[in-house]
């Protein structure tokens, strides 16, 4: 795996004289350049994602039929029109792939996963059930940075699994590593007020700031004077904790340093974004912007960002901005006004790809090296909880877009792999795999293994080689 | 030459040059040290056999200086061991004289430790090298040196976490129950079989997260509490409806809790020092139970000072208050002594730390009055004082008392009755580790559909059965009498027990009289009219509102029609039904399977089962078991997903009741059992197994788990095992979630068990029971629990200089008939317990 110090190093030997990221001209110094981290953006939704709106509707008749059958068979996207919900991503076409028959029949499914869909475990409320880091988290330790990673969300404001306040910090869907849930913001405003505070304008977020400063040095000092007197494990009692401060420290003054940087990429949100009773859209709209402005700051280069839930009360949705959607409700089947159920998971999934066009788009705006940065970005949209609203994890579709630097070679294809219990059926767990693999976690096997496939004497460890690029 | 450590020379095999490649090329270590006399040894006992030559092992240890420093640093690591452990030289072989042997240990763990790794002095402490000192020379009672426990800082438990933050918030009553909504735990205890807390645990970077984020959390709910104390309304100090709770500001009488802070909060100018120093000393107080020092508190006054400054007093205030939660001490028991050393150079715990280190061994709670007063008294320095603060706190039934595990989901605590010493039974049940049934993920269409996996609000069926194996060790705690023998071989068992035994029994009895009268009657045809008629009868024996004589719109109400047909099922066919019926609401009792019993009568399945006998009066014999090891919770926790586990049950054996150690896989091994679809777990197993490499370690496992055979690996008693393959499936399932039905071949569960050093024990076995009812009768094993529970009580291993400690606590229990507690007062008074260096 890549340490920090081996990143830097590999990245000062690169190339020189390009365009750089301001990140790194920020942090590596005017002479610094070259490659680019990866950037990886987790975006997923609840209620489940229905395979069959992921079909392209001018496949062959042939490959219908596969597709009916649930076989194995891949198309080029160029040569097909998109289904209609995903034309406001319609011009990264030779970016996306949509990846269909994965299973997840070793996650928790329903309607509530906790961390499953990301770790491959059946995670609950538990602390207990959260086995291992997030693959999210996974990648953020190769590709480190000041915040390594940031977590968005739009809460549920009930459905069983609310989390206290939608408007504040509160246990999201990754985790950073055994019984360790991760964080998540809820809001913009508490996004941008605890990630930015340190280029606030504000005086009362600078004197927040100031004051945590200085509780964070006294507590340091004090340990690190209590450490200075004890030896052996004794002292690595007290100095580890000491360190983890100094860390911690260390990481806002990394943050400090790259103050002007930050502010140039600061969120320039109105008011509506950062008010306490702000609609779901705005609170999507808001969340992406925290998201650009971390990523192109270079404050992380992971985020996961939780685009809704079931219990996720939506108002806002074009179209139905006097309504307010229980999504619970629109997964048993209940329509919204004159729409049916299914035209209102449509419409939310219009919306989710006009919120990834925005990233995508800034992100291509973005110049870094060579190009621009989302040549090193990845982003993943699928369900938390699989196929459907009662999911049982049969299977798991993935709307995937990939820059040109991707090492996998899975771009601009529509792929359906075979279905759970066919031969050469593919899991979560065999995707994560893939994506570790090709950026340089060299995991045999990530994610529990399904056992009704394990009952079948089905191989199921390993990534799937046919989407690792060749380099 | 002890055999079981013959296991670590399999490690020292396994060790292949240019495993590890984890240190860079460019972060070149020093060449290596080989001194003379170093040199010498190895050349005079090492090198005839690990030479250029045919190396034993493919190990050589005349090139040392050409490998790479993270190959040198494991394969001198595994050398060390083997030294220490006395596997090299092999039986024999030339041995070491004492000097050569200190010569290669001493600088094997200087070289281990330069490359970066850590040293045997190091690993010893680990909990896996817990059995490392020589169990023999242990318990020979030919150590004289005195018993003493390092100086130490010891995390506290999750457990203990909690009642420190209620404390600190003086949080009293049934509001201590409830959760703690926002105040993550910051630690948790690492998952394995066998004790689980040690004192080895740094804090980290992980611990700091949890524990800043639980700061600013509860200064802001004192501070929060402080406002509305003050006038405010609650909704505007808490902006979350979902989440108002403040801990209390005034306690009994009025009486303020927190004035000090009231006073720095409401001055309208910059606080006195006294002011300051009030409010910091009430903190450290509240929190850490104790003043603060002079030096403390002039630098808590300077920090104060500084954020008062540029953000007022409640900052101040509010920042102070979340320094003294971030101290390490919140999270660490300190145990450092006190006084003069004795001439041994050991001190004593103070009286203050003896208070907490009796309290933290028998609860999760800080000391009680009595224990304060005692060690403010001075009444709590002698070894009489410590017996008698023990011996109250054990005879003391109901300040302890609760359920085992709170971390259960509520429809397992629901049916669980508390016990007066949780922790006595938590001891029993990490030792066991049946409680990580509920970490293997089990598939339920093995199960035939009746189990349950842990999900979303509960942690499903091994819940249960966690919860009925903790049922059967806090009983045998509480008759404290033959403990250790009683857990290896009771044969009472409880299962489903929702309820009291003379209440059940008598419900039960009234259903009996209720289907006698009735069986005869038209009830099948004529419901209603049978119903109204004997409405008396049915609102005495089944519901006290009646029973509706047609079926009722829900599908969990009970009508005569569905009762009637139920007890035919049951006492028709001379068994006896659930005491909750099957169609109730909430009813999740479905695993009687597991134990064997007839599965819980379900409605559509009638007269398609074995009979269901449901036994009211708890606990009571379940054939074909013996003790927790027979348990379906111990053996699913000791499974695989899909399969028994021999390997790890041996091991578990090994380690546990036999202190003998066997090693971690070697990294070189690709541990996989060989498929083969006509063949048993055992028949695969020893094909991976019996090579020669492989045995060494194998040996000393196999023999012992395979006994465990007779049962599968969601713990049932089988005399067949299902040849599990696509291939053998003879009938598919006849219902979702049903299991389908394979080819089977014979069990074969015969074993041998060695390392009891008693000859009339060791041998062949007929079966696990066979093999338990010997284990039992070993001196040697009900050493090795002591060995355990001393790790539990102590929160370390055992060192040679222990042998004292554990000698006395052995005789306690034997001179005692068998009593735990007295195990606990001995090592509670021990010199081990009492004092620190």
């Amino acid at each position: 795996m890549l340490n920090r110090r081996s990143f830097i190093s590999q990245t000062v030997a690169a190339t020189s004289g390009l365009t750089l990221a301001p990140w790194l001209l920020e942090t590596l110094g005017a002479q610094a350049s070259g490659r680019a981290p990866m950037r990886f953006i987790f975006m997923h939704k609840g209620n489940g994602l229905f395979p069959q709106v992921m079909v392209p509707p001018s496949l062959r008749r042939e490959d219908l039929e596969k597709e009916r059958r649930k076989e194995a068979f891949s198309v080029d996207l160029a040569q097909h029109d998109l289904p209609a919900w995903m034309q406001p991503v319609a011009r990264h076409k030779n970016h996306m792939t949509i990846l269909q028959g994965l299973s997840g029949k070793m996650c928790t499914t329903g309607h509530h996963t906790w961390q499953s869909s990301l770790g491959v475990y059946r995670a609950n409320e538990a602390l207990t059930s959260i086995k291992w880091a997030t693959v999210d988290f996974e990648l953020a330790r190769l590709f480190p940075s000041p915040l390594d990673h940031i977590e968005l969300a739009c809460f549920p404001h009930d459905g069983g699994n609310a989390r206290g306040n939608v408007n504040g910090i509160e246990t999201g869907f990754s985790a950073r590593g055994p019984q360790q849930p991760n964080l998540a913001y809820g809001s913009p405003k508490v996004a941008l007020r605890e990630l930015f505070r340190v280029v606030s304008n504000e005086r009362r977020e600078q004197v927040q700031h100031e004051l945590e400063r200085m509780v964070l040095g006294f507590t340091a000092g004090n340990h690190l004077n209590l450490a200075a007197n004890l030896q052996g494990a004794e002292r690595t009692k007290i100095a580890n904790y000491a360190e983890s401060i100094d860390a911690v420290r260390t990481r806002n003054g990394r943050l400090e340093a790259m103050a002007d940087v930050i502010r140039r990429h600061l969120p320039r949100l109105e008011d509506r974004y950062l008010a306490d009773d702000i609609n779901t859209i705005d609170r999507q709209t808001g969340h992406v912007e925290i998201l650009l402005a971390t990523l192109i700051s270079g404050m992380t280069n992971v985020v996961t960002f939780t685009v809704d839930e079931l219990g996720t009360l939506y108002t806002g949705l074009r179209g139905l901005e006097r309504e307010l959607i229980n999504l619970h409700d629109v997964g048993h089947g209940r329509g919204v006004g004159t729409l049916s159920a299914d035209a209102v998971r449509t419409e939310i999934r219009i919306q989710h790809m006009s919120l990834i066009d925005t990233i995508i788009r800034r992100l291509k705006a973005a110049p870094e090296a060579d190009g621009n940065m989302f040549d090193n970005t990845m982003l993943f949209y699928f369900p938390d909880n699989g196929e459907t609203h009662h999911s049982s994890g049969v299977e798991w579709p993935f709307l995937v877009f990939s820059g040109r630097n991707s090492r996998l070679n899975i771009a601009g294809r529509y792929i359906r792999l075979p279905a759970h219990g066919q031969v050469g059926h593919k899991t979560l767990g065999n995707w994560y795999t893939t994506i570790l693999n090709a950026y340089g976690n060299p995991i045999t096997h990530y994610g529990d293994l399904d056992l009704a496939l394990e009952r079948m004497r089905m191989n199921q460890r390993g990534p799937i080689r046919e989407f690792l690029a060749s380099r | 030459m002890n055999r079981n450590h013959l296991l670590l020379i399999a490690c020292l095999v396994a060790v292949m040059p240019s495993v590890h490649s984890d240190v860079r090329a460019d972060e070149k270590q020093p060449a290596l040290q080989l001194p003379d006399p170093v040199r010498a040894v190895l050349k005079g006992h090492c090198v005839r056999c690990h030479g250029e030559q045919k190396p034993k092992g493919e190990v050589r240890l005349d090139d040392l200086e050409k490998l790479e420093p993270s190959t040198l640093r494991d394969l001198l690591g595994r050398l060390q061991e083997a030294v220490h452990f006395r596997e090299m030289p092999p039986e024999g072989a030339k041995q070491l004289a004492p000097e050569a042997f200190e010569v290669l240990m001493a600088w094997s763990g200087k070289e281990v430790r330069r490359l970066g790794g850590a040293d045997l002095t190091d690993k010893l402490r680990l909990p896996n090298y817990g059995n490392a000192v020589d169990h023999a020379k242990l318990f020979s009672g030919q150590i004289k040196d005195k018993p003493y426990t390092p100086a130490r800082r010891w995390l506290v438990s999750p457990q203990i976490f909690r009642e420190r933050v209620l404390d600190s918030l003086r949080v009293e009553g049934p509001a201590r129950k409830q959760p703690l909504h926002g105040v993550a735990s910051p630690f948790a205890l690492p998952e394995r079989s066998g004790v689980r807390d040690y004192d080895l645990t740094p804090l980290d970077g992980t611990h700091f997260v949890a524990l800043r984020a639980n700061a600013a959390l509860l200064a802001d709910k004192v501070i929060g509490s402080l406002r509305i104390k003050l006038g405010e309304p609650r909704e505007k100090v808490f902006a979350n409806p979902k989440d108002r709770w403040t801990p209390p500001s005034v306690g009994d009488g009025k009486r303020p809790l927190m004035d000090a802070f009231e006073q720095v909060m409401t001055k309208k100018t910059s606080p006195s020092e006294d002011e300051l120093t009030a409010a910091i000393q009430l903190q450290f107080n509240r929190e850490l139970a104790r003043p603060a020092s002079d030096a403390e508190a002039t630098r808590y006054m300077k920090l104060m000072r500084s954020v008062e400054k540029i953000a007022g007093n409640t900052e101040s205030l509010r920042k102070m208050l979340e320094a003294v939660w971030l101290e390490s001490e919140f999270v660490y028991r300190l145990e450092f002594g006190a006084g003069e050393p004795d001439s041994f150079g050991r001190k004593q715990l103070s009286p203050r730390e003896a208070s907490y280190a009796i309290a933290y061994a028998l609860g999760d709670k800080a000391p009680d009055a009595a224990l304060v007063k005692a060690a403010n008294e001075g009444r709590l320095n002698t070894r009489a004082d410590y017996e008698r603060e023990v011996k109250r706190l054990l005879a003391d039934l109901v300040s302890h008392k609760g359920p085992v595990d709170s971390l259960l989901s509520r429809e397992h605590l629901e049916s669980y009755i508390s016990t007066p010493h949780p922790k006595i039974v938590r001891f029993f049940r990490e030792f066991f580790g049946y409680p990580l049934a509920v970490r293997v993920f089990k598939d339920t269409e093995r199960s035939d559909g009746i189990y349950r996996v842990p999900d979303r609000g509960t942690s499903g069926t091994p819940g249960f059965l966690i919860v009925e194996a903790d049922r059967v060790v806090a009983r045998i705690v509480e008759t404290d009498r033959s403990v250790f023998e009683s857990l290896l071989t009771t044969d009472q068992y409880f299962v489903y027990h929702n309820m009291d035994s003379e209440k059940g029994a008598k419900l039960i009895a009234g259903w009996r009289i209720v289907y006698d009268t009735l069986k005869d009657t038209n009830w099948r045809k004529d419901p209603d009219g049978v119903a109204k008629e004997h409405a008396a009868l049915l609102k005495q024996y089944v519901s006290p509102t009646g029973i509706k004589g047609k079926r009722g719109k829900g599908v969990h109400e009970t009508d005569l029609l569905r009762l009637m047909k139920l007890f035919e099922e049951t006492f028709g066919r001379g068994g006896r039904p659930f005491t909750t019926f099957p169609w109730a609401h909430g009813n999740r009792f479905w695993h009687s399977p597991l134990y064997n019993m007839a599965p819980t009568p379900a409605e559509g399945n009638y007269g398609k089962e074995g009979v269901f006998d449901y036994e009211p009066v708890q606990p009571f014999k379940v054939p074909n078991r013996k003790g927790i090891l027979t348990h379906p919770a111990w053996l699913i926790a000791h499974a695989q997903n899909s399969a028994t586990d021999p390997i790890r049950r041996g091991k578990w054996i090994r380690e546990k009741l036999l202190a003998g150690m066997v090693p971690d896989v070697p990294i070189t091994v690709d541990a996989q059992i060989p498929e083969h679809k006509d063949k048993t777990l055992r028949e695969r197993l020893d094909l991976a197994t019996n090579k020669q490499v492989c045995w060494k370690c194998h040996q000393h496992m196999n023999p012992l788990g395979l006994a465990f055979e007779m049962y599968d690996d969601f713990g049932r008693f089988r005399t067949a095992e299902n040849l599990e393959h696509p291939d053998n499936v003879i009938a598919k399932a006849k219902f979702k979630n049903g299991a389908d039905t394979y080819k089977t071949a014979s069990v074969v569960s015969t074993g041998r068990l060695d390392g009891t050093g008693d000859s009339n024990l060791d041998g062949d076995v007929k079966d696990a029971i066979d093999l338990i009812d010997r284990l039992a009768k070993s001196e040697r094993v009900r050493q090795s629990i002591i060995r355990h529970a001393f790790r539990f009580y102590l929160g370390r291993n055992e060192m040679l200089n222990d042998s004292q400690t554990l000698i006395d606590a052995d005789r306690a229990y034997v001179n005692s008939g068998g009593s735990f507690k007295a195990v606990i007062v001995s090592m509670l008074t021990s010199d081990s317990f009492m004092y620190r260096k």
